[in-house]
């Protein structure tokens, strides 16, 4: 045990995880998850043994503290890469979550959540702009149903996330304009979806897409839309209050459509029930979250209680007398 | 250089900078030729801490002066970074050389190293900036203030450092001459633990604000890895420097190294990276 709590091996440790710091740099998920994981439990243990063992810790209230915060901090850490989520993905005004609709899925070899009993449907959201489009706050409404049967409404984004069985729903700056089709075929049940254009107000001038209806050739959708936009002024970016025209073109016509109307096309009915919109959400759970918040503070406060001890016991010469009793004192012995 | 209001406020509060390193060099200079009485020594200093405490006052009118132009405070570009570091190191540090008047000849090492910023901040323009939307968090501020009390500190311990050094150059073998090596090695790494502490706080702030900002605590993006880096660097030394009998010069090489990185971090890190964070979209 004692030779497990060797200053050496601390040090090692703290080389070891400095190292598996760098070549994590800008990319964890790129490397093994053992990368960090491996020199912190090893901290761990070295941390462990020395506060068993070591007289000149355990017998410090501040630094046992100190080292106690320090070993929470390198297990919950070690822990969070091994049971980290995380994972983006679109809504639609109007839709439920889903897990489907994942995307950029990321999770540690330990994860076990319950996000397939998240539920939640996206309302309407608002984004604020300065003159510039200089992007402001977000506010986005999330209906959650409740065990009465009724909704609850909450408005979330930016730093306010969503807070569902562990796992944390934030906005992100992706979000657009989607417009709301029925596919009527010649022969079979009418299919209603909705087409997520590029996100808007990055790509304004290129809010197009494409779809082929099953069986049939494949058509193009361009999006003209109306939200109010202007560059030199403050502005609301606000589905609600946003008109889009949907020009239409199969290769043999352009149509364009207004809310309601439909065309014939080749194989069947296409109608442009309305305007929605969709926002971009990131997905984040990590389990020791609290955990190494009071861990890190604990740490923290051991560590500050520590050298207040020490610095009380040992104070530097701060008054100006003392000072000068000193350089006095450093004369008379010159002389 | 494009003028604006705030700019008459830098440049005076630099020069009263450059006159504070001034009179500490030609004190320290009067000290180390010998001869000089204790009371003239102490009344350099007393004209240094007034040059640096109306650097103090200019600076925080320039600051003023540009947060009430542009709408909020100086956390985004790296011209108001610089600004608001000149401000806060010398705030620390005037408030350190008034009630720890044994450090003052130290100030022969931290002016220069203030003035390092000062020179850097004139060579940029003081392009106006806008907050994002991640910035409106009432984490940012203890985050930004618990690191410019982190940087004070590694700034005193640094010129201590640089003492430690500089006594080996003839000119100045007398600096600080009442205290040997081991009492200023002590006296560095004292406040080298006390960076240490704001140093964590900072981290366990900034973790905070990034994990409501852009969901995740921490995501080793440049700023992320290279402030870990620099925690880890001042932990190690603390332990390397209990755990063994560490020359006092060798420590001084490593405090300097210390702030060397520390420095990186907030003024090197955006050089080699799109955003100084990730999130910050």
């Amino acid at each position: 045990m004692r030779r497990l709590a060797s200053t050496r091996l601390t040090l090692l440790g703290m080389a070891w995880l400095a190292v598996s710091a760098g070549l994590s740099y800008d990319d964890p998920a790129a490397t093994s998850v053992w990368m960090l994981t491996s020199p912190m439990l090893f901290l761990a243990l070295n941390l462990l043994a020395a506060i068993i063992t070591q007289p000149g810790i355990n017998r410090r209230p501040g630094l046992l503290v100190f080292h106690i915060g320090l070993f929470g901090i390198c297990v919950l850490a070690a822990v969070g890469r091994l049971t980290f989520f995380e994972a983006r993905f679109e809504l639609g005004q109007g839709m439920p979550f889903s897990t489907e609709m994942l995307a950029d899925v990321r999770q540690g070899p330990w994860h076990r959540g319950a996000l397939e009993q998240v539920n939640f449907t996206q309302g309407f959201y608002t984004v604020d702009y300065a003159p510039g489009l200089t992007r402001g706050s977000t506010r986005s409404q999330v209906l959650l149903p409740q065990a009465n049967g009724s909704v609850r409404e909450q408005i979330v984004g930016d730093d306010k996330p969503l807070l569902l069985e562990g796992y944390r729903f934030y906005t992100s700056f992706n979000k657009g304009f989607a417009p709301v089709l029925t596919w009527t075929p010649e022969t079979g049940e009418p299919v209603t979806g909705t087409l997520n254009m590029p996100s808007y107000p990055m790509f304004e001038y290129k809010q197009d897409s494409e779809w082929t209806p099953p069986g049939s050739k494949p058509i193009k959708f361009w999006l003209r839309l109306d939200t109010g936009y202007t560059k030199e002024q403050s502005w609301v970016l606000d589905g609600r209050k946003a008109k889009g025209v949907l020009v239409v073109n199969n290769g043999e016509r352009r149509v364009e459509l207004a809310p309601g109307e439909s065309v014939d096309l080749p194989g069947g009915k296409l109608r442009y029930e309305q305007l929605s919109t969709w926002i971009g959400y990131k997905i984040f759970y990590d389990p020791t979250l609290y955990g190494l918040f009071i861990s890190a503070i604990t740490a923290v406060l051991g560590l500050a209680h520590h050298y207040w001890r020490k610095f009380a016991s040992q104070p530097l010469l701060a008054t100006p007398e003392r000072r000068e009793q000193a350089l006095i004192g450093n004369r008379t012995v010159k002389a | 250089m494009m003028m604006v209001a705030e700019m008459p406020w830098l440049w005076a509060g630099l020069l009263a900078y450059a006159g504070a390193m001034a009179m500490a060099f030609r004190g320290v200079w009067r000290v180390s030729n010998g001869g000089v009485a204790v009371a003239n020594s102490l009344s350099y200093e007393r004209w240094v801490l007034l040059a640096i405490v109306t650097g103090v006052v200019l600076l925080a009118m320039a600051l003023g002066v540009r947060w009430e132009r542009l709408g909020h405070g100086p956390f985004v570009n790296l011209f108001e970074l610089l600004m608001s570091q000149l401000f806060s190191l010398g705030l620390v540090y005037s408030i350190i050389y008034w009630r720890v008047p044994v450090l003052r000849p130290s100030a022969v090492v931290v002016m220069p190293l203030i003035w390092l910023l000062g020179s850097w901040i004139l060579m940029l323009e003081p392009a106006d900036s806008r907050l994002p939307p991640t910035y409106f968090n009432n984490w940012l501020w203890a985050h930004v203030s618990l690191g410019k009390i982190f940087l004070s500190f590694c700034l005193v311990a640094a010129g201590l450092a640089g003492v430690m050094l500089l006594r080996t150059v003839p000119r100045f073998a007398g600096l600080l001459k009442q205290m040997p090596d081991e009492v200023l090695d002590q006296m560095a790494w004292r406040f080298m633990m006390l960076a240490l502490v704001f140093d964590s706080l900072m981290l366990v702030a900034g973790a905070v604000w990034a994990q409501d900002a852009w969901g995740r605590y921490w995501s080793w993006d440049a700023l992320e890895t290279s402030a870990f880096l620099t925690w880890l660097s001042i932990g190690a030394g603390i332990h390397a420097r209990l755990s063994y009998k560490i020359p006092s010069r060798i420590g001084a090489l490593a405090i300097l190294a210390i702030f060397g990185l520390a420095f990186m971090t907030y003024f090197g890190t955006p050089y080699f990276s799109e955003a100084a964070h990730k999130g910050v979209i």
